[in-house]
């Protein structure tokens, strides 16, 4: 299947081992990504924090291109891109006041057809799970993950359309297809406060900390997640986090696609393992992947 | 505090609602927003508490109180509400109508890291991460912020020295423009 892809800001840059894990988990399930042409920023929360019709457009100039190129879905890996990329469409469907002026700032006129997807709800779509099942060639056997799903995947429900809202189970059951062991936890869809990573740290380390320690006392060898937003706060922080709380951590978050990529058997390298700030080495030799 | 209730307190709310669509009025108090707020510990006023002086009109309270900037947009009040009030969007509309005007806000950096971004984008089509955090550390007058986690991630290649620069850029300009034309008009 054919997908418009949209890396967004981050997997271009500091999240550049999500990027490639994603491509390798995305070759294995015969997932074809074709980068949207030309793609500006989504806008994230600085676009509706300033301008309603802005934090439409953004997204709108990039859902354009791939609708004139002829794609009818989309993906989006980042929470950030892929919840505004859900309103715009939403309220270009359903507003006609924001449509109408929506038009008129653009040369192309937005038909809203482009359906936005995170990799998740792709690769948990029917028939999926035997495949990926299939292509298990290493089991992720005795590893322990706590599956953190981050902010605006499922929230809104009513924009964001997928999975269970509050207690979201597709990554868990990518983890357990894998041959790994999810764990319940409860700060599955707890804010990490990354919105203000770069002007309220102190708000982002105690939220952070929050998660680090939940997963901690539930034993987790592991924070799989899936955005590049949730993972540089939980991985390049938690140095920071120990500091401050006087705890030691020492918890790799992974990417699900690395997880994936490791148990179809690529080399670590390949998914960018080296990039994890907290080495992910101890709990990846519980399973004997390292 | 005694709140003299006049047609002059219901305008903030009035205002609110042509800009958002959303009626503050409807909330009865419950606190599930608060509740699963999870930067509520942070606020001077709690989420339901700023519904409250929506509804009373306290402007200033609502202003000084920096709610709306300390606020993540994490949407956990808005799945929660059983009004079903989109609490982000009023916060939205509250950001959008005080940014350019003048009064005293206790975290000045969020709306100054908002302007910050959008002008990278602007220029460069996409977010140029490594700009904005240097730029933004020497407007808050912190410089050396974070550089005990920078040193990590750009060993790694994680942080690149140089924006990327959209061949989409020059198409956003011309929407930019002609969004703040249409909202000029107004």
């Amino acid at each position: 299947m054919r997908y418009a892809y949209f890396p967004g800001c981050s997997l271009g840059a500091s999240a550049s081992d999500y990027d490639l894990s994603l491509k390798a988990a995305c070759r294995a399930l015969d997932i074809e990504l074709v980068e949207v042409r030309d793609w500006v920023c989504c806008g994230a929360s600085s676009a509706h924090a300033t301008s309603h019709l802005l934090s439409i457009a953004m997204p709108v100039l990039s859902l354009s291109h791939a609708e004139a190129d002829g794609f009818e879905r989309l993906i989006a890996p980042c929470l950030a891109c892929l919840s505004r990329f859900k309103v715009a469409n939403k309220e270009m469907q359903e507003d006609p006041e924001v449509r109408e002026k929506i038009h008129r700032a653009f040369d192309y006129q937005y038909r809203a057809t482009v359906k936005v997807y995170h990799p998740l709800e792709v690769m948990t779509e029917e028939g999926m799970m035997e495949a990926i099942r299939s292509r298990v060639r290493k089991k992720l056997s005795g590893l322990k993950v706590v599956c953190y799903y981050g902010c605006v995947l499922t929230r809104p429900p009513k924009v964001a359309q997928f999975d269970i809202c509050e207690n979201p189970q597709s990554m868990d059951s990518i983890v357990r297809a894998l041959g790994g062991e999810p764990l319940d936890w409860s700060y599955k869809t707890e804010c990490c406060g990354v919105s203000m990573t770069l002007t309220r740290s102190d708000i982002v380390l105690k939220l952070s900390s929050d998660i680090l320690r939940a997963a901690r006392e539930v034993g987790a060898h592991a924070i799989a997640v899936c955005c590049p937003l949730c993972q540089a706060n939980l991985d390049s922080r938690q140095i920071q986090i120990e500091e401050k709380y006087g705890v030691h951590y020492g918890i790799p978050i992974i990417y699900f696609t690395q997880l994936m990529g490791l148990a179809f058997g690529a080399f670590p390298r390949e998914l960018g393992l080296e990039k994890l700030i907290t080495s992910p080495r101890d709990a990846l030799e519980v399973c004997g992947l390292m | 505090m005694r709140v003299e209730l006049t047609e002059d307190g219901s305008r903030l709310a009035k205002r609110l609602q042509r800009i958002t669509g959303e009626n503050v009025m409807l909330c009865y108090q419950c606190k599930k927003c608060s509740l699963g707020c999870p930067s509520a510990y942070a606020m001077k006023l709690k989420p339901h508490e700023l519904m409250r002086a929506l509804q009373l009109g306290l402007e200033d309270q609502v202003l000084w109180s920096g709610t709306m900037w300390i606020c993540l947009s994490c949407e956990t009040c808005n799945t929660r509400c059983p009004q079903d009030i989109n609490i982000l969007k009023l916060i939205d509309g509250l950001r959008i109508y005080y940014l350019d005007r003048d009064y005293y806000n206790p975290v000045r950096e969020l709306p100054m890291m908002h302007r910050l971004f959008l002008k990278l984008v602007r220029r460069f089509g996409r977010i140029y991460e490594l700009g904005l955090v240097l730029i933004l550390n020497l407007k808050m007058v912190n410089p050396f912020k974070d550089t005990d986690m920078a040193l990590p991630m750009f060993v790694r290649g994680k942080l690149k020295l140089l924006p990327h620069r959209s061949e989409g850029a020059r198409e956003l300009r011309m929407v930019m423009s002609r969004l703040e034309a249409m909202e000029e008009e107004k």
